[in-house]
This record gives C-alpha cells, structure tokens and sequence, in this order.
C-alpha cells in the first residue's frame, strides 16, 4: 500500500551500489539493483534518476525516458532528472522538447559543468553548432582542469569546423588526460582529414593501445590505409609518365627508373617516420583484415617490382603495365567506395 | 456503501492522486476507526513527510503511537489548550520508557550493517569436480597444468627451473565458455576449498568499507587455507584507474585488491588466487605485474568434443531419435556452452510444438539441430570483433598471443 519504513540506510545504499556498477559498466547488475530498490521506493528521485542514468548508458532510450519523466515529477527542483530528460529525448530525437528540459537543468544549476555538458551536447545533436560552441566554451570556463570539459569543446569546434580550436582542446585534454582514446583518436582523424597521415598512424596506434576494444580505431587505420593507398596512386602516375618519356632511351630510362624508386623510398619514409616501435606488424595485419585494401597494396608492390624491372632491363615501355594497374585499382576503388557507401545507407 | 468497500474506493483514489493531502488524512482517519492502526499510520506518515507541521496529521500521529504502543490514546489537544491531566511524576519511568522503544532499531555501525562477506569464505566447500570433468578443452587443461597446477604441486622442482608457484592465474575469454567451471576443477585439482567473490560482495556504500570488506575476504581465506579465491569478473573489481577519476571509493578499492594479491600469493601460504573476465584489456594494468594475475589463461568457446560433450549432456534427457553429433559439432562452431544449450532448448522447443501438433511423441532429430544451430547466433560474435582490436593493437608484450593465433587460425587476423 505504501512505502516500507523509513530505512534510510538501504535508499541511500541502493544509490550508491547502482552508480558504482554503472561506472564499472556493470549496466545490467546496476538495473537489478536500482529495480529491486525502486519496487520499495518507488517515488525516490535519485533512484529514478540513477535508473534513467543506467537505461541511457545502455542505449535504451525509450525505455530510459519514462523513467526521466517519474524522477523530474518526483522532485521538479532536481536538475539532474531535467539533465537526464533532455540528453534521453535528444537521443530519440525530440530536439526542441530536448532543448527545453536541458535548458531547465542548465537555470537550477548554472555553475555546474554536468549540466553544461548535458546542455552542449543537446544542442550539438539538435544541429545548432555554433551555440554549442559557446555553451562548450562556457563549460571550459566553469571547469578547466576537467579533460571532459575540453574534450567537449573540442569535438564542437570541430564540427563548427574551426579546426585549430579543435586541435588546441584536444591537446589540452590529453595534457590532462593522457590516457584519453578518445581524444587521442579524434585528434588522429584531425591529422588525416589534414593529410597528415603518418601522424594520424602514430595517433590511431597509440588510442590503440590505450583502449584496444575500441574497435572504431581499426576502422580509421584502413581509412587512413586507404588515404595513403590514393596518394601512393597519384605518385605512380607521375612517376610512370616520367619513365615513360625515357622509353626510347635503355640508359635514360634506368636512370629515372632509379631516381623514381629513391623518391619512392623517401617518400614513403618520410611519411611514415613517426610511427611507434612495433607498429609495422600492426599495420600488416591491419592491411589483412580488408580484403579489398590488401589487394590494393599487393597490386602497388607489384607497380613497384615492375619499376625495378625497368632499372634492371632498361626497358621503360614496361612503365605502361603500372598505368594498366593503376586502371584497376583506380576501377576497385570507386566499386568498394560505391558499395559501402550503399552498405552504410542500408543501416 | 459498506465501510470496507468505501475504504477500499478510497484508498483506490489515494494511490490515483498520492499527494492529495486531505483525502490521505481522511483514509487515516476512517482506517484508525476500522482498528487499523498500522496502515492508518503509514498514511500519516506520508501526511507529514509532505507537510511536516499539518497539526491533524500530528494530533492523528500522537493518538496512533498510543495505540499502537498499548496506552491510552491520548485526548489530541490543540496548541493552545492547556495542560489538563496531572504533570509527569518527578521520577521518570524508564522501564516503561524502554518497553516504548524496545522495537526500535539499533543502529549499526558501518562494519556491522548487513551480513558479513566473509560468511562464503567460511562456509565455502571443497569442490567434487576435476580436470577430467572438463569435457573437451585439452590444450586448456594442458596449459592450465604447465602454468599453475605443476608449479603449485611441485614447488622445489619449479624454483630449480626458475618457475614459481607465486601469483594468481586470470582466466579469459568469451563470456558463457566455462571460466567458473574450470576454476571450480582447479580448486577440485587442489583439494582446496572454492570461494567465489563477486563485484556485489565486495561493493559498499560507506567511505572505506569497500576495501575493508575486500581485506577481510583475504584474511579469512588464509584462515581457512587452503583456499582457491575465485574472484569472477575480476575487471569490475579490478577496473583501470584512469578510468575511475570520478570514483575515488572504487580507485581505492582496486588499491586495495592489488596490495592485497601482493601478500596473499606473496607469501604462497594456501590462498590460490584466480580471476576471471571477459575484457583482460580493462584491467588496470598494475594487477597484471608479477606475483599478481601474472599467469593468463585463454578459455574459448568448447572445441569439438567439448561441443559433442555438452550437447550429448542437454539431450540425455530428451527424446531423440537419432543424432549426428559430427555434423552438428562442425555447425556449431564459436558456440558458447550457453549458446549450445540454447541451440538444445530451441530445437526442444520446435518438437515439442510438433508433438503437440500431432498428439504423438516426435523425437529430436539432427535437422532440429541444424535449424535451430541456424536460428541461434553464437553470442561469442562480439567479444571477437573486440578480441580482434585487442591482437591488433593491444598485445604489445605478447600477452594475447594465444589469442592472436587463434584468431589466425580462424581467418579472423
């Protein structure tokens, strides 16, 4: 009929215990017990809230939100429940009524980085970059040695497109936190996205090995695989034409054979310099878990064999199989970029 | 309308509208004149939770506690009346007092709220089971042997080798593949007893308790040596600092794991101490140093005679007609023990349906199997697309190496 007594003690324990499994990922233990403990407090809204905060954790947005709303009209002052309300309904897309319930949590608590974190990233999902820029920057304000807070305006500077304050937060939030995969794999994406690939490597490699299950990190190496694949491409043609225009000439051809291979060489150690000791074997096995990406590369090896055929035979008529192969690969790439693409709109 | 059937529409409005203060007084009310004086308090209480001074609530409140402790329910009296019955005697009647509190509460200390978690370790039996109950798995129980059961049995021979019988051994893999089983022959290899310690045993409210509930469970282990300490989902207990910033209770419970597997295996005095999990790679990495979870184990999914072994084990007490366990061994591939007993329970499931169907018992036969082998997608598929990035990027000092040439030989690296 009504609430057991009034054990204090329990409430307070079952709050406790279920935040502690949600920050240990232990996300269905922490349903069980915020569950258990609500079916006795029902009207308990920092149970509800906690319960809410693990549904979110776990992606169950739909069924999270029901929950947000019992806890914002158990206790309407709360600002965490309006916080909670408003992440979950942005999730599922109700921007405007998002705004809204995050907009509450943010006049409760004004001075609290949750919410301002919470309020940013409302208005990120809802499209209005440039005043999730501002609230990010208010955040950093409020909080400057939190790597969260940094990490925050980063990602929005990016999107808004501004990538030097991108670049500048993510370095502030692995200057905080060293250990942050996240970070250290956007800033990655910043270096490929400005050509940088080598850089981008040696990053993807080191949020790798901070948090090996991420599994995004392997994607963005065969991204970056792919960039570098394209650029090696580019060079080839050039390359080609040059040995090509010596084809009459034994001796001329050899020479810009062996020039073209030094080049060849260079660049590619100037490219890769940075990367980590032990790299190489994660990137070859990178390379082998795209089937499309291995044959690429095996056919560039072989654009390079023919190459040195050239400086050994003199003939550089044998120039025109590279640009034949590079045909192919030019012809695999737009397939394998067509059907993932199409793969992608499917999900 | 009788007075039951009134409360009971009553009391349907007040769990309709709970914060309607005047209908719950009234439900009070009428529930203390039905001698209900427990439910008619509990509505009070509510009363006066949302409005701490309402004077009806209070007055209600005091004739209740009367009734409820034997005495007299006392006349309620307004704020403003005076005093009419005698004044309190000089000498204050305290057995009379203790009898009105004698069903209150004690409170307890921290230490002492809630059962102790010490109370399995005490209680922990010594398991049946062997290695040679394991089905299947014969490069598990091989290694197991070499890396563990060996140096344990023969330490003097293991330190002329430079082998030691120090530190834990971390059991990992897949989820539902048999960690726990195999920890539990290990302790059955060992004659020891079997303490399983789970994240909820260790896990507590107060600043410090955490820890010292932790301490305790070693301590009382090595009183009751020998004892296998199986800490199962070790990676929750033993979670990367770095990713408990905003946690110091938990950052300072794996402190406390760690100093406490250094003088638990430190001193090799009985306690052997496993873990288990499914991510290895979220464990602090301080826990994977000498003398702690220095030793790691790979337990994946059964292998082919582990696999006919466990389902010749679901069927035994199933009609079925006939069986070809080799094809469904090789159809079941990466299936989890869990999986294969899904896989068993679906295929159950569908002759069932037939038999009732039909009216007449239809056996199981392989091509249930195989449809529900189909139906059943094994749930070890994820923690392998993680494994994947863990052999990539994460095996740096050779840790995952069974894992990697695993996945080689799968065509999955």
């Amino acid at each position: 009929m009504t609430a057991p007594g009034p054990d204090t003690d329990g409430l307070a324990d079952a709050r406790v215990r279920t935040a502690q499994l949600r920050r240990i990922r232990r996300l269905d233990d922490a349903e069980r017990v915020a569950r258990q403990a609500l079916a006795s407090w029902p009207d308990d809204a920092g149970l509800l809230c906690e319960l809410a905060a693990v549904l979110l954790a776990a992606e169950r947005w739909a069924e999270a939100l029901p929950v947000a709303d019992t806890a914002v009209a158990a206790d309407p002052p709360g600002e965490r429940g309006h916080r909670l309300r408003g992440l979950l309904l942005s999730m599922t897309d109700r921007h405007q009524e998002a705004l809204a319930a995050a907009w509450v949590a943010v006049t409760l608590a004004p001075e609290e980085p949750c919410t301002g974190i919470a309020y940013t990233r409302v208005l990120q999902r809802a499209g209005r970059v440039r005043d999730a820029a501002q609230a990010a920057h208010r955040v950093v304000t409020l909080a400057p040695s939190s790597a969260d807070a940094h990490y925050l305006l980063a990602d929005v500077a990016g999107d808004l497109g501004d990538l030097p304050t991108a670049r500048r937060a993510y370095e502030e939030t692995l200057r905080l936190a060293p250990e942050h995969a996240a970070a250290r794999h956007d800033l990655a994406v910043l270096d490929a996205n400005a050509r940088r690939p080598g850089r981008a490597l040696r990053g993807l490699i080191d949020a790798g090995r901070l948090a090996p299950a991420m599994t995004q990190v392997r994607s963005t190496v065969v991204a970056v695989l792919w960039q570098l694949s394209g650029r090696t491409r580019l060079w080839f043609v050039l390359a080609t034409i040059a040995v090509l225009m010596t084809a009459d000439n034994p001796s001329a051809a050899r020479i810009v054979g062996g020039v073209v291979l030094a080049l060849t060489g260079l660049l590619g150690w100037w490219t890769l310099r940075g990367l980590p000791r032990g790299s190489w074997p994660v990137l070859a096995a990178t390379l082998r878990t795209d089937r499309p990406l291995t044959v690429v590369h095996a056919v560039l090896a072989v654009c390079l064999l023919v190459l040195v055929a050239v400086v050994v035979t003199g003939v550089g008529a044998l120039a025109i199989l590279v640009w034949f192969a590079l045909i192919v690969l030019g012809l695999l790439t737009i397939v394998v970029r067509l059907a993932r693409r199409r793969r992608r709109t499917r999900r | 309308m009788t007075d039951d059937s009134l409360l009971t529409s009553l009391l349907a409005a007040v769990a309709a509208a709970p914060d309607d203060v005047p209908l719950r007084l009234h439900v009070a009310e009428l529930l203390a004149a039905a001698d209900r004086p427990a439910d008619a308090l509990a509505h009070c209480s509510h009363v006066l939770a949302a409005e701490p001074g309402n004077p009806t609530a209070l007055a209600l409140l005091q004739r209740l506690t009367g009734a409820l402790t034997g005495g007299a329910a006392p006349h309620p009296r307004t704020a403003n009346e005076p005093p009419t019955g005698p004044l309190p005697a000089a000498g204050f009647d305290w057995a009379k007092a203790e009898q009105q509190v004698a069903d209150v509460r004690e409170p307890a200390f921290a230490e002492d709220a809630g059962s102790s978690p010490t109370e399995d370790v005490r209680t922990a039996e010594r398991p049946m089971i062997r290695l040679s109950d394991v089905g299947g798995m014969d490069e598990v129980k091989q290694r197991l042997e070499l890396a563990f059961l060996g140096p344990v049995r023969n330490p003097d021979m293991a330190r002329r080798f430079g082998a030691t019988a120090r530190g834990g051994l971390l059991l990992y893999g897949p989820p539902g593949c048999g960690k726990t089983f195999i920890a539990r022959a290990v302790a059955g290899e060992l004659g020891a007893r079997f303490v399983e310690i789970g994240i909820a045993d260790v896990l507590d409210m107060w600043v410090g308790s955490s820890e010292r509930n932790l301490a305790e469970i070693f301590r009382t282990a090595r009183r009751n040596a020998p004892c296998v300490l199986f800490l199962d989902e070790v990676d929750a207990l033993g979670r990367k600092r770095s990713h408990l910033t905003h946690s110091g209770s938990l950052r300072n419970t794996v402190n406390q794991l760690l100093s406490e597997m250094d003088s638990a295996t430190g001193a090799n005095d009985g306690v052997f101490v496993l873990g288990a999990t499914n991510h290895p790679w979220d464990l602090d990495s301080a826990l994977r140093r000498p003398g702690r979870f220095d030793r790691m184990l790979l337990v994946l999914p059964p292998d082919g005679p582990a696999r006919a072994a466990i389902l010749r084990q679901h069927l035994k007490d199933r009609p079925v007609a006939e069986l070809d366990v080799a094809k469904l061994v090789k159809a079941t591939e990466h299936y989890s023990g869990a999986d294969l007993a899904h896989v068993c329970d679906t295929a159950a499931e569908r002759a069932l349906a037939a038999s009732m169907r039909s009216g007449t018992v239809r056996a199981l036969t392989t091509r249930d199997l195989l449809a529900a082998a189909r139906e059943v997608t094994p749930s070890t598929g994820p923690w392998f697309a993680a494994a994947r990035n863990v052999a990539l990027f994460g095996n740096t000092d050779g840790s995952y190496d069974d894992l990697a040439a695993y996945l080689k030989r799968h065509r999955n690296l």
